[in-house]
């Protein structure tokens, strides 16, 4: 699976550069679409096909809703990163291999998918920590659920129901952050965290 | 053994069906379906934790399902926890001014979400499996997210936002954790993990430590143990009364059960000193976090909200210490922390509407205008403070004296050193809350207006009073019987 891999790990570092949201939301939604081909292609029986069918009705309720709320939330000025573009290219890429190194062998069924996972998680915690783009901070959690659902792939052995479980989990932890971006954007006047600020003892 | 498990399914199947009927029916009907429903759920909780406790040496273990003692316990704590935050959501909701959804929907939105958070409550401590948990305490996440956003304003969505956001990366790193065990357990597979299986994880025991360090720190961030708690204070200041006391008395002692239950089936394969050294550094770091701002003048929610991060790392503590005395003051801490911050937060609804400025500001001198809420508030603050003779000074002394039962004599030192500072700084809230002034200085109108859920705080005071002087008679018990055993093997 090195070329998937690669497209992988390539998509998510283009969330961690990008500046903007659909770009983000595209890359987070393609990732999606190669972890349900490599689900697809080792399907063996319907529990398997089941699970796969749960990623991949994932994939498209989490684009079309974020893609209508970017749409419904239009942004006067884009909400600037706090770092450039190269700099937290840098640092993700630094954090992904350190956890790599931190790490010891997961003991995935191929080996090649453990430092993808890794890097993933690495990048979605970098983008969640750093961006102020509330939606990108959510695409940031997708991010590391998307390496999660990559090892859960690679796992000797099947739990299409947990596997199901965390699907449905992480679709409503998104609409919740959807409606949370949304009413953020109407109170404060844009999609920005560092509006939130307030609360401090 | 079938019927246990059966009613284990009911109760969390009953919070479930009365969000369904709630949503499906009239909303004329919606407070009293939402009552009578909390009533069954809570007497259903009662059942299932008395009959695990009352046979407390032969737990109920399968691959979904796990009722043990420590289960038990906490399955009867969240269950009354729940049935009286149901209960004085009536009063809470009739002083709302705003929410985030339309004014007409407002009472059923609430009870739909606060039945569904507490079904997924319920079950989090009878999940018999690590993955099986680890999705149903995401799953609170979702419900709870939304009620600590609940009035809309922009400080609740501040908190909610907080909320979500941290405890879901938490979650994500857990999940790590919870994946770097699956590919090493015989079986395979994220079902495969249920408790009894963990002690026989098979791959390499550098890997099953890095897979607890990376649980136990996904798990803090939903437990609220420092260093990653930053959510806390926020989410319980802003979600509305009756919910807080759900978040502080029962979501935080239920994702912490989990936690303690990856101590015991990795402990074999990682070593017990290590597993627990994890946990004595959590309790310690959050008790000391603490205790800075336990003796400032903070808002009364915000106080209570920092005396939860102190308590779950008093719990963390007697976990790591892991002894038998230890134990014993875990299981009263436990259930002597629910009755006093239930009460704190019970209190709130009436103290509001008493002094508005209570939101964000210290209170001080309401024994002199409100002798019935100071006497709410002092009960909670005074068990929380660790006052003599309140159960949670007999628990912290267990678990002190555990510390020095398991060898851990420094750790246990500087324990009684960071909680004589907590109490120091709680007992100057105590006196400034409640007797600070003399009658002469409230105005008459302050002393006489009738205020929502003023009763429901007095019965609870005397009633939250009955029961912890009760525990401290059980605590002075409960170490000598086959509880503590119980607890030691957990499902095991």
């Amino acid at each position: 699976m090195t070329g998937p891999a690669w497209v992988l790990l390539g998509l998510g570092l283009l969330v961690v550069v990008v500046q903007r949201r659909t770009l983000a939301l595209g890359a987070v939604s393609a990732q999606v679409l190669v972890l349900v081909g490599l689900a697809f292609a080792d399907a063996g029986d319907l529990h398997e096909f089941a699970a796969t069918g749960a990623l991949a009705v994932r994939g498209t309720v989490l684009a079309v809703v974020f893609g209508l709320l970017i749409s419904r939330t239009r942004d006067s000025r884009p909400v600037a990163h706090p770092l450039k573009p190269l700099l937290r290219g840098a640092l993700a890429v630094g954090l992904g291999l350190a956890l790599t190194w931190l790490v010891p062998p997961i003991g995935l069924a191929d080996r090649t998918a453990e430092p993808v996972v890794l890097c993933l998680v690495a990048f979605g915690l970098l983008v969640a920590a750093t961006s102020r783009a509330t939606i990108v901070q959510v695409l940031g959690v997708l991010l590391v659920e998307n390496g999660m659902s990559l090892a859960a792939l690679q796992l000797p052995g099947s739990s299409w129901m947990i596997e199901l479980g965390v699907a449905v989990d992480v679709i409503l932890i998104a609409l919740v952050a959807g409606i949370f971006h949304e009413r953020i954007f109407v109170e404060f006047g844009a999609g920005d965290s560092a509006a939130l600020r307030s609360l401090r003892d | 053994m079938t019927d246990r498990i059966l009613l284990a399914e009911v109760l969390v199947a009953a919070p479930l069906a009365v969000a369904v009927i709630v949503a499906c029916l009239p909303r004329r009907w919606t407070t009293a379906l939402a009552v009578g429903g909390a009533a069954v759920t809570g007497a259903l909780a009662v059942t299932v934790s008395g009959l695990a406790l009352a046979d407390a040496a032969h737990p109920r273990v399968g691959s979904w399902i796990a009722l043990d003692a420590a289960g038990g316990l906490l399955v009867g704590v969240i269950g009354l926890v729940g049935l009286v935050s149901v209960l004085i959501s009536p009063a809470y909701l009739a002083t709302a001014t705003s929410s985030l959804v339309a004014d007409g929907r407002r009472a059923t939105f609430y009870y739909v979400l606060v039945n569904v958070f507490w079904a997924a409550l319920l079950a989090v401590p009878l999940a018999g499996n690590l993955g099986t948990a680890w999705l149903l305490v995401e799953a609170t996440t979702a419900a709870s997210a939304l009620l600590v956003g609940f009035s809309g304003s922009a400080r609740a969505l501040e908190a909610g936002w907080k909320y979500l956001i941290l405890t879901s990366l938490g979650l994500g790193i857990a999940l790590l954790g919870i994946v770097l065990l699956a590919a090493g357990t015989p079986g395979g597979g994220l079902g495969a993990l249920t408790w009894r299986t963990l002690p026989t994880y098979a791959g390499d025991p550098s890997t099953a430590l890095v897979a607890y360090l990376l649980l136990l720190v996904g798990l803090a961030a939903k437990i609220g143990w420092a260093p990653v708690h930053n959510w806390l204070p926020d989410a319980h200041s802003q979600a509305p009364a009756p919910v807080s006391a759900l978040l502080s008395a029962a979501l935080l002692p239920a994702v912490l059960l989990v936690a303690w239950r990856c101590e015991q089936g990795l402990a074999p394969v990682i070593g017990q000193t290590t597993a627990r050294n994890v946990l004595i550094g959590f309790g310690l770091a959050s008790v000391a976090v603490a205790v800075p701002f336990l003796a400032r003048q903070l808002a009364w929610k915000r106080l209570l909200a920092y005396s939860s991060l102190e308590h779950m790392g008093v719990i963390a503590l007697g976990i790591g210490f892991g002894s038998p005395l230890a134990l014993a003051g875990v299981a009263v801490h436990l259930t002597a922390h629910a009755v006093a911050k239930t009460l704190g937060f019970v209190v709130v609804t009436p103290l509001l509407a008493h002094r508005p400025s209570a939101a964000r500001e210290a209170v001080t001198g309401i024994g002199g205008s409100r002798p019935v809420l100071a006497a709410g508030m002092g009960v909670c603050l005074g068990t929380l403070s660790g006052l003599p003779p309140s159960p949670i000074f007999v628990s912290e002394l267990l678990i002190i004296a555990g510390g020095f039962q398991a060898g851990r004599p420094w750790i246990a030192g500087a324990t009684a050193l960071l909680l004589a500072l907590a109490f120091l700084g709680l007992s100057r809230s105590l006196l400034e809350t409640t007797a600070w002034n003399t009658s002469a200085d409230a105005p008459e109108h302050e002393r006489t207006a009738a205020l929502p859920g003023l009763r429901a705080a007095g019965a609870l005071a005397a009633v939250s009073t009955v029961v912890l002087v009760a525990l401290v008679g059980v605590s002075a018990w409960l170490p000598a019987t086959d509880l503590v055993d119980a607890f030691l093997k957990g499902v095991s």
